[in-house]
C-alpha cells in the first residue's frame, strides 16, 4: 500500500498533490524529531521539538483529520511545548552537562548500531503486518458535531475520567507551588 | 451599591468628557504648537547679552566705552574686547573689537550687573542654533549692537528706570555745565 | 445597494474572467485566485495597522487634552510613512550573546501566526476566504503560535529583563486564554457550531422588528462577550494587561533586544494580532456583518463588519488611555480567580436559557446565574486587596 502512495505521487504529481502536502510535513517532521534528539543546545532541541509537533499537525491536517489538527497543535503547541518551555526557563541549565550514561562508553558506534537496529525490527514489522493488505476503508470526513456527539455520548464516561483526572493534577500542582503560612 | 466594576466605568467616563471636550472646550487643549506660536516669555527672561545703541546709528550711539570691567568680571571669560586707538595711538572711548561666545556664556548677568554705563543689556533671543559648534556661535559686535527702542520692547520696567537714570544724569551734567558757565562768565567779565 | 455589497466578490470574478479569456490556464486562475484574496486581506489590515498606530497616538492625546502627531501630512495622517521609514533606517543590533537563530526566527513566528488568523474571519455575506468546519478551533490553535515567539523573543535575547518579561507574558497569555476560550465556546454553543459564518447567520434576524439578536445583548452574551473582551486585551499584551512590555517596568520584556525593522514586525504583528481578535469578538459577540437595524441594510455589509472593528479598536484604545496598568500577581488572580469562574457562569447560563426555551424564563435564569457569582466574586476580589494590618517580625 504504501508503494502505491510513492508510485503515484511521483507519476502524476499534480493531480496528487494531496499526497505532497502529506509526505512534505511528514519529512519536516522527521527531520525535526531527529534534529530534537541530535542538538545539544537545549533551547534548540525544545524548538525542534515544537516544530515536528506543527509538523504532525499539519500532517493530520492534510489527511482531513481537521479536528484532531487543530486540537494537536492547541494542545502540543500551545501547552506542551509551553510546559516544556517554562521548565526549561524556570531552571535556567546555562552549562549544559553532558552526562555520561552507561552506553556512552560504546560511543557513536554503539549508538548508530542500536538505532539501525531498532529500525530495522521497525521496518520489518510494518512491511511485513497484514494492516497494508487490507483496502482502505472510504475516508469520511467526520463533521465536528458528530465528534461531540460521541464524545458526549457513547465515551462520556472516558471524558468525565480524563476531566477528573485532570482535575486532580491541577489542584495536586497548585498545593505543591502553595507555600506554608507562615 | 458599590458594583465591582464600577470605578472602571467612571473612568471610561472621564476620559470620554476629556476625549470629548478636547475637540469643543478651547480651554482644555493648552498646546501651543511652535513654531507657528511663539511662549510669552516673562520680562525677566534673559538669555545672552547684546550691547545697546542710542540713536539710529550704531556705531556712533554706541553706550560701550571699552572700560573692559565686564570682560574681567565674566566668569567663564566669555567677552573680549579690543580697545579702539586713533591714527597717532591714542586710546578711544569705544572698543574696535567686541565678541562674545555664546557657546561659553552661562547667562548669569554679571557683565550687566557691573556695567558703569549702562551699555550691556540681556538679551531674550533663543533662536541661536547654528550648523557649526564654534565659528558661528561667536557673536561679534555687529552682531551685538541692537537698539535702545529694541531694548525698551523688551525688557519694558528695566529701560524705563535706565532711560529715566540716563535722562537725569544728563540733566544734572547740563545744569552743572549752566552753572559753571554762570559762574564763569561774570568771572569773567569782572577779570575783564 | 446590492451591487456595492457584492463589489468585491464581482471584481474579483470579473478579473480571474477576463484572464480566463487570455487563455491562463484553470488551476492558475484557481490560484490566482487565492492569492486575489490573501492580498487583499493582508493588504486591509496592514493599511488599518497603519491607519490605527497614528490614530492609537491621536486618540490617546486628545483623552489626555493635546494635540496629537499633526505635522506630518493632513492632520499627521501619514506619520506611519515616517515611522516606517525610520524603523527601516535603523541599525539592527543583534547582542554578542545572543543566540542568532532563535533572535531572528521570532519575530517572523510572531507574525505568521498573526496573519493566519486572518483566514476564518467573515468579512461579509460570503466573504470568508477559508471556510473552516472548526475555525473558532483553528483561531485559537494558530494564536498558540504567538506564545513560542515570545519566548524564542525573550530567551534569544540573552538577557536577564528579556528572559524574565517572556516568562510574564507568556504566563498572561496563558492564564487568560482558558477565560478567552471558554466564553468562544458559549457562542460556538449556542449557535450550534465552530464555523464563524454560521455564528454570524445566528445572530441573525430583528426581535420585534427592529432589535437585533446579538448575542451581546444577551445576560450570558454580555459577560461572555465582556470576558472575551479582557482576554483579547491580554493576549494582544494591550494596556492595562501590557506588564511585558511596559517601559517602566522591564524596559520592554521580551521586546528588549530588537531594534529597527525587527521591532517594527513585532509592532505590527501585535497590532494585526488585535485586530484579528476584534474581529472575532465581532463575529462572536457583535453579529458580524449584520447592519443592527434593518433599514441600515443599504450599507454594505463588509462596511459593518469593518466599522464594528473599528469600534471595538477604539474602545481598547479608550480602555488603555484610562486604565493602570496591572500588576502580575494582580494580573493572575483576576484571571484565575475571577474571569475563569465567571466563564463557567456565562456558560451555565447561556445553556439554561437555550434549554428553557429561549424565553422571559430563560432570560431571568440566565440572568441570576450570571449576576450572582458576579457579585460573590466582585466584592470577596475587591475586598481581598484592602490593606491589612501591618505586623512587623523583627522590630518588637
Amino acid at each position: 500500500m504504501m508503494c502505491d502512495f510513492f508510485h503515484s505521487l511521483c507519476a502524476d504529481p499534480v493531480n496528487a498533490i494531496g499526497g505532497w502536502f502529506v509526505l512534505l510535513p511528514a519529512a519536516v517532521l522527521l527531520l525535526a524529531a531527529a534534529a530534537s534528539v541530535v542538538l545539544r543546545n537545549l533551547i534548540h532541541a525544545a524548538l525542534c521539538l515544537t516544530l515536528s509537533f506543527i509538523a504532525l499537525g499539519v500532517v493530520y491536517l492534510a489527511l482531513g483529520a481537521e479536528f484532531v489538527g487543530f486540537v494537536q497543535l492547541l494542545v502540543y503547541v500551545g501547552a506542551v511545548a509551553m510546559v516544556i518551555v517554562f521548565a526549561i526557563l524556570l531552571t535556567r541549565p546555562d552549562e549544559l552537562e553532558r552526562s555520561r550514561s552507561f552506553f556512552a562508553g560504546f560511543g557513536p558506534a554503539g549508538g548508530a548500531a542500536a538505532a539501525l537496529a531498532t529500525l530495522a525490527v521497525l521496518l520489518g514489522a510494518i512491511f511485513t503486518s497484514p494492516t497494508g493488505d487490507r483496502p482502505m476503508p472510504p475516508a469520511v470526513a467526520v463533521p465536528v458535531a458528530d465528534l461531540g456527539k460521541a464524545l458526549m455520548g457513547d465515551y462520556v464516561v472516558a471524558l468525565i475520567v480524563i476531566g477528573v483526572l485532570l482535575t486532580a493534577a491541577l489542584v495536586g500542582a497548585a498545593v505543591l507551588a502553595m507555600e506554608d503560612e507562615p | 451599591m458599590n458594583l465591582p466594576g464600577a470605578g472602571l466605568i467612571q473612568g471610561l467616563a472621564v476620559t470620554a468628557r476629556n476625549f470629548v471636550g478636547s475637540y469643543f472646550e478651547k480651554a482644555r487643549m493648552t498646546t501651543e504648537q511652535y513654531p507657528e506660536e511663539r511662549p510669552k516669555l516673562p520680562e525677566n527672561a534673559r538669555s545672552f547679552p547684546f550691547l545697546v545703541f542710542d540713536g539710529d546709528d550704531a556705531e556712533a550711539g554706541m553706550r560701550c566705552v571699552a572700560c573692559k570691567i565686564c570682560e574681567k568680571e565674566c566668569p567663564p571669560q566669555c567677552i573680549l574686547i579690543v580697545q579702539d586707538r586713533d591714527e597717532a595711538g591714542k586710546a578711544l572711548k569705544r572698543p574696535k573689537v567686541f565678541e562674545i561666545d555664546i557657546a561659553v556664556c552661562m547667562s548669569c548677568q554679571i557683565c550687566v550687573e557691573v556695567c558703569p554705563f549702562d551699555s550691556i543689556r540681556m538679551d531674550q533671543d533663543y533662536e541661536l542654533s547654528s550648523f557649526d559648534r564654534f565659528a558661528p556661535l561667536v557673536l561679534d559686535k555687529a552682531k551685538l549692537l541692537k537698539s535702545n527702542e529694541y531694548y525698551q520692547s523688551i525688557h519694558p520696567t528695566e529701560a524705563a528706570e535706565t532711560d529715566a537714570r540716563l535722562e537725569a544724569d544728563r540733566k544734572k551734567k547740563e545744569a552743572a555745565a549752566a552753572a559753571k558757565a554762570a559762574k564763569a562768565k561774570p568771572a569773567e567779565g569782572a577779570a575783564g | 445597494m446590492n451591487l456595492l455589497e457584492r463589489a468585491p466578490i464581482e471584481l474579483k470574478a470579473w478579473l480571474l474572467n477576463l484572464l480566463g479569456v487570455f487563455g491562463v490556464p484553470d488551476w492558475a486562475l484557481a490560484i490566482l485566485s487565492a492569492l486575489l484574496i490573501i492580498g487583499t486581506v493582508i493588504a486591509v489590515f496592514l493599511g488599518l495597522f497603519a491607519l490605527t498606530s497614528v490614530m492609537e497616538r491621536k486618540i490617546l492625546a486628545r483623552v489626555q487634552n493635546r494635540l496629537g502627531p499633526n505635522r506630518v501630512g493632513p492632520f499627521g495622517l501619514f506619520q506611519p510613512v515616517a515611522d516606517g521609514i525610520k524603523m527601516i533606517t535603523k541599525e539592527d543590533l543583534v547582542p554578542r550573546g545572543a543566540d542568532p537563530i532563535v533572535h531572528f526566527l521570532a519575530p517572523v513566528v510572531m507574525m505568521v501566526p498573526a496573519l493566519l488568523v486572518l483566514a476564518i474571519l467573515p468579512y461579509g455575506r460570503d466573504m470568508v476566504p477559508v471556510e473552516l468546519e472548526a475555525g473558532i478551533l483553528y483561531f485559537f490553535a494558530v494564536g498558540a503560535g504567538t506564545e513560542v515567539a515570545v519566548f524564542m523573543a525573550g530567551w534569544g535575547s540573552n538577557n536577564k529583563y528579556s528572559v524574565l518579561g517572556a516568562m510574564r507574558a507568556i504566563a498572561q497569555m496563558i492564564s487568560y486564554e482558558i477565560p478567552l476560550v471558554l466564553s468562544a465556546i458559549v457562542a460556538a454553543m449556542i449557535a450550534g457550531s465552530l464555523m464563524p459564518s454560521v455564528i454570524v447567520a445566528a445572530q441573525g434576524g430583528f426581535a420585534f422588528g427592529f432589535v437585533p439578536q446579538w448575542f451581546v445583548f444577551t445576560p450570558w452574551g454580555f459577560t461572555a462577550g465582556l470576558i472575551f473582551y479582557i482576554g483579547a486585551l491580554a493576549e494582544s499584551n494591550r494596556s492595562p494587561f501590557d506588564l511585558p512590555e511596559g517601559e517602566s517596568e522591564l524596559v520592554a520584556g521580551h521586546l528588549t533586544e530588537y531594534s529597527g525593522f525587527k521591532y517594527a514586525t513585532f509592532f505590527m504583528a501585535e497590532y494585526v494580532g488585535m485586530f484579528a481578535i476584534c474581529g472575532l469578538f465581532v463575529t462572536l459577540f457583535l453579529g458580524g456583518w449584520q447592519a443592527p437595524l434593518p433599514f441600515l441594510e443599504i450599507i454594505p455589509s463588509w462596511c459593518w463588519f469593518f466599522g464594528k472593528v473599528c469600534f471595538v479598536a477604539f474602545t481598547m484604545i479608550w480602555v488603555r488611555a484610562t486604565l493602570p496598568r496591572l500588576r502580575i500577581d494582580h494580573l493572575l488572580a483576576f484571571a484565575w480567580k475571577f474571569l475563569l469562574p465567571m466563564s463557567f457562569a456565562a456558560f451555565l447560563a447561556a445553556a439554561c436559557w437555550h434549554y428553557a426555551g429561549r424565553g422571559a424564563l430563560g432570560w431571568g435564569m440566565s440572568l441570576v446565574i450570571v449576576a450572582v457569582p458576579y457579585l460573590a466574586l466582585g466584592t470577596s476580589f475587591t475586598r481581598r486587596f484592602a490593606v491589612s494590618k501591618r505586623t512587623y517580625q523583627f522590630s518588637e
